[in-house]
């Protein structure tokens, strides 16, 4: 009778176990879903035999999922393009430690977690675009000059409800401070040439259409209206230039935000988890997302896209890049304490 | 059986109530934070946007109905189908399209620019106003006011027409100071579905800057991570559309409609070739603007793109569409034919109470329903991590939030039939159940099926739920179209619109057919 039951009993746990390890599989909540993404999972597998489960949603809607779920989530890694939703998963305690020098090697230590709780893949600066009609390149300088009444009704920029608008602010909070960075905010919506809406292309599509003259988009933007299939859109991008800001001597260069991936805390495939993670900062992967979303690579050896190129090298700021997320609640604080919506 | 409608109002409305008891404890310095910076902004903007969609909304739905409801012309049996089919098409797809096609570097002004160059500067505007929203969101949600209109108008008998006219009245007058007020419920029905519809958009109205009430909740929610005055936001929301609800029924709950089933059937008119028309206008306008201009871009696209296309993820995406909604849809159905059955048999005060309450979950936005599921799952009692993630618990919120659409048009089918059948139906010894299969179904029947065509519908277009709520590696249609959506990648999504479009069109075709049969009926 014993005996039975205890069989019986084996048997069950056997079979819910092997329920949570479904052998080759790794499960990922993604922010991200570029083509690019879809490829460099296509390839993983190819190589690897392991199947890629993605799924893909906004990263705070994840993070509560994954903060919800607790012990039981499937996911086995968090991807976002927002370094900021990275650091609050470590946190909400939603990740572990990956500390691998092989992998680490490859990669500019400017843009490692100190803590080691994500790991990055790309990064993309925020950058300054200008009517190449309407606006001289002497004009700019630093994020800081846009605050100036020379940019009066001239300056465009999409919603602060946008993470990449508050990485930013977040960034500046970090640099000059609160109340610095209110008065910077309050002086740029007097200059916004129209009340903030559409994405960063949109903005972009502004200019050529001569409803501003300077505004603040992902440098990545760029490069897709570019290689647009749509004549028009070429064209938006051929009406404006990419301008790095604080570049000069002394200042502290650029803003970037790191799109970057994090293990975690109870992941149920770790092994084939990690595998994807040397994956995608391999060399190899590095290539493919560099030529097909024109972002950078982490890795300094990886040259960006052709297009990307001709905006020349630039100083990217080393501020703690966890900043951009412990400054995140004064930054939107900062946002409707100024009128930005 | 009271004991048995009591318990499923409760599972039906039970996450609200967990919002709202979350909400009881709260530190609510944040709240007070929105009060004093944002609420005031997000409040007129959103009554703005309300005010222009309903009034838009009502000029397309009921113009048209009336005209089509009274007049006999060509093409009026075509208008009428096209009329009802922008509801085909999700409002975030037709704001999204709009944006494009107005866009500068869309196809209205590229085509300006190479043919007709002294139109450029002035078409060269910022498309991006909260008005041409308001226009935008109107033309994908009027049918919702058509539908009613149409049912409404066909269904005033003739005699309240003759009368009117034989004292003197002209039919304008007579438009205006009997034809509307009769037909105030319906409206008002249509208008309703229309301004929650409203309410509960979002990424529209994120895209064209427009702050509304909605927008503060996600604010919270999302980038202050403050799930607590996300909560007590969309509570108060919640409580002020229940006002607002209430306040209306009472003002109507003073007229009693009967409509006699045999009235004088409606004698349409042969209009003149002016007013012939005008009213060709009227009806071509809403039809060109909602449903043609959309579904070309979109079918532009969808060339354009045709062979990057992967039509096994179209088709995987389609049957997953369609098997959670039909399951939600037939769901809601049975309990609201229910709901409705045992209002009628048991006259109990606390039921027709739970009839209209267990609507109100349309009042919340999809997405907070999302939320308070998923805390309702995730804490004592319910706390259960295999049902977060299940089907179960994306069917259990679709329910929740379609269950008023579900039971809007059952409502007005089992109210309209006098009671003296149950009555009769009693005093010869028939059970409930009989009473049910032989008089309830049978003429219910039209109903039945509006209520299921309309929820299926609705649902294939669900976006917030379906985005928070999905299992692991489940996508439907919307969720697939939003995604590339947002990614700027319009001509990608597509495909995907166009599968819900025309989805939403057989079944729009279905809903008309029966509906016209229920007018003919109706009215011999």
């Amino acid at each position: 009778m014993n005996k039975y039951f205890y069989a019986l009993l084996l048997l069950f746990l056997g079979s819910c176990s092997s329920n949570n390890k479904n052998s080759n599989v790794i499960n990922i909540y993604s922010q991200r879903h570029y083509n690019v993404d879809e490829l460099q999972y296509k390839n993983f597998e190819k190589l690897t035999g392991i199947k890629v489960n993605v799924t893909k949603a906004n990263a705070d809607e994840l993070i509560q999922r994954m903060k919800n779920e607790g012990n039981s989530s499937p996911a086995d890694l968090f991807i976002t393009v927002d370094v900021g939703k990275l650091w609050q998963g470590g946190e909400m305690g939603l990740f572990q430690e990956f500390n691998d020098q092989s992998v680490f090697n490859n990669i500019d230590p400017e843009l490692l977690d100190p803590n080691n709780l994500w790991v990055p893949l790309t990064y993309r600066s925020r950058v300054i675009v200008y009517s190449n009609e309407r606006v001289n390149k002497d004009e700019l300088s630093t994020y800081e000059d846009l605050s100036d009444e020379k940019w009066k009704g001239k300056l465009l920029v999409r919603s602060s409800s946008n993470a990449y608008n508050q990485a930013l602010l977040s960034s500046l909070v970090e640099n000059l401070g609160s109340e610095k960075t209110t008065k910077w905010s309050e002086a740029v919506v007097a200059n916004f040439a129209r009340s903030p809406k559409g994405n960063d292309r949109d903005q972009v599509k502004a200019i050529a259409a001569g409803q501003g003259d300077i505004a603040i988009v992902n440098s990545y933007y760029i490069g897709l209206l570019l290689s647009s299939e749509k004549e028009e859109e070429i064209n938006a991008g051929k009406a404006v230039s990419v301008f790095f800001p604080n570049q000069g001597d002394g200042e502290r260069g650029a803003h970037i935000n790191v799109s970057g991936i994090a293990l975690t805390k109870n992941s149920p495939n770790k092994e084939n988890a990690i595998k994807l993670i040397k994956y995608l900062t391999s060399g190899e992967a590095q290539k493919t997302y560099v030529t097909n979303s024109y972002e950078y690579s982490v890795n300094p050896t990886v040259q960006p896209d052709e297009i990307v190129q001709g905006w020349g090298e630039f100083k990217k700021d080393p501020v703690d890049l966890n900043s951009l997320g412990k400054n995140r609640s004064e930054a939107i604080r900062i946002f409707d304490k100024t009128g930005w919506k | 059986m009271v004991f048995s409608t009591v318990l499923l109002f409760l599972i039906v409305i039970l996450p609200i109530i967990t919002l709202i008891v979350g909400t009881v404890n709260i530190d609510t310095s944040n709240f007070r934070y929105l009060w004093n910076n944002l609420l005031l902004d997000y409040s007129l903007d959103t009554m703005y946007l309300v005010l222009i969609t309903s009034f838009f909304s009502l000029l397309f739905g009921v113009l048209p109905a009336w005209y089509i409801s009274t007049n006999n012309f060509t093409g009026k049996n075509i208008y009428d189908i096209l009329l009802y089919l922008p509801l085909a098409i999700p409002a975030y797809i037709m704001a999204f399209t709009y944006s494009d096609i107005l866009s500068y570097t869309g196809p209205l002004q590229s085509f300006a620019r190479n043919y007709f160059p002294d139109l450029v500067s002035f078409l060269n505007q910022d498309y991006l106003q909260i008005e041409v929203l308001g226009v935008i969101m109107a033309l994908a949600l009027y049918p919702y006011i058509y539908t009613a209109c149409r049912l409404s108008f066909s269904l005033i008998g003739a005699n309240y027409i003759d009368l009117s006219r034989s004292l003197g009245m002209s039919r304008t007058k007579t438009f205006y100071k009997i034809i509307i007020p009769l037909s105030r419920v319906s409206i008002f029905s249509g208008l309703f579905l229309v301004i929650m519809e409203v309410l509960n958009e979002y990424g529209a109205v994120k895209y064209f800057g427009v702050n509304t009430f909605t927008s503060g909740i996600f604010r919270s929610w999302y980038s202050m991570q403050d799930v607590e005055t996300a909560s007590l936001l969309a509570v108060f929301l919640f409580f002020v559309i229940v006002l607002f609800f209430s306040v209306e029924r009472f003002f109507n709950s003073r007229y009693n409609f009967n409509y006699k089933p045999n009235t004088k059937k409606f004698r349409h008119e042969n209009p003149s070739t002016s007013k012939k028309i005008f009213i060709h206008i009227i009806s071509f306008i809403p039809v060109f603007l909602g449903f043609i201009v959309p579904l070309l871009f979109i079918i532009g696209n969808v060339i354009y793109e045709f062979e990057r296309i992967d039509f096994y993820k179209v088709f995987n995406l389609t049957s997953n569409t369609f098997i959670v909604s039909l399951i939600a849809s037939i769901i809601i159905v049975l309990i609201a034919v229910y709901f409705q059955f045992l209002k009628r048999i048991i006259k109990n005060k606390i039921l027709t109470v739970f009839n209209e309450a267990i609507s109100l979950t349309y009042a919340l936005p999809g997405a907070v329903i999302g939320l308070s599921l998923i805390i309702m799952f995730t804490s004592f009692p319910f706390k259960s991590e295999v049902l977060l993630g299940s089907f179960i618990v994306l069917i259990y919120a679709y329910v929740m939030r379609y269950m008023a659409v579900g039971i809007s048009p059952l409502k007005s089918s089992f109210e309209k039939h006098p009671s003296s059948y149950d009555d009769t139906a009693v005093n010869l010894g028939m059970s409930p159940i009989k009473l049910f299969k032989s008089i309830h179904l049978p003429i219910n029947k039209s109903a039945i099926a509006i209520a299921f065509l309309i929820t299926f519908v609705d649902i294939i277009k669900e976006l917030p739920i379906t985005l928070i709520l999905r299992p692991f590696n489940f996508d439907t249609l919307a969720v697939q179209t939003y995604e590339y959506a947002i990614e700027e990648m319009i001509p990608k999504s597509s495909i995907y619109s166009l599968t819900i479009v025309m989805m939403g069109v057989i079944l729009l075709i279905f809903l008309k057919k029966i509906v016209n049969k229920e007018i003919d009926v109706s009215g011999s």
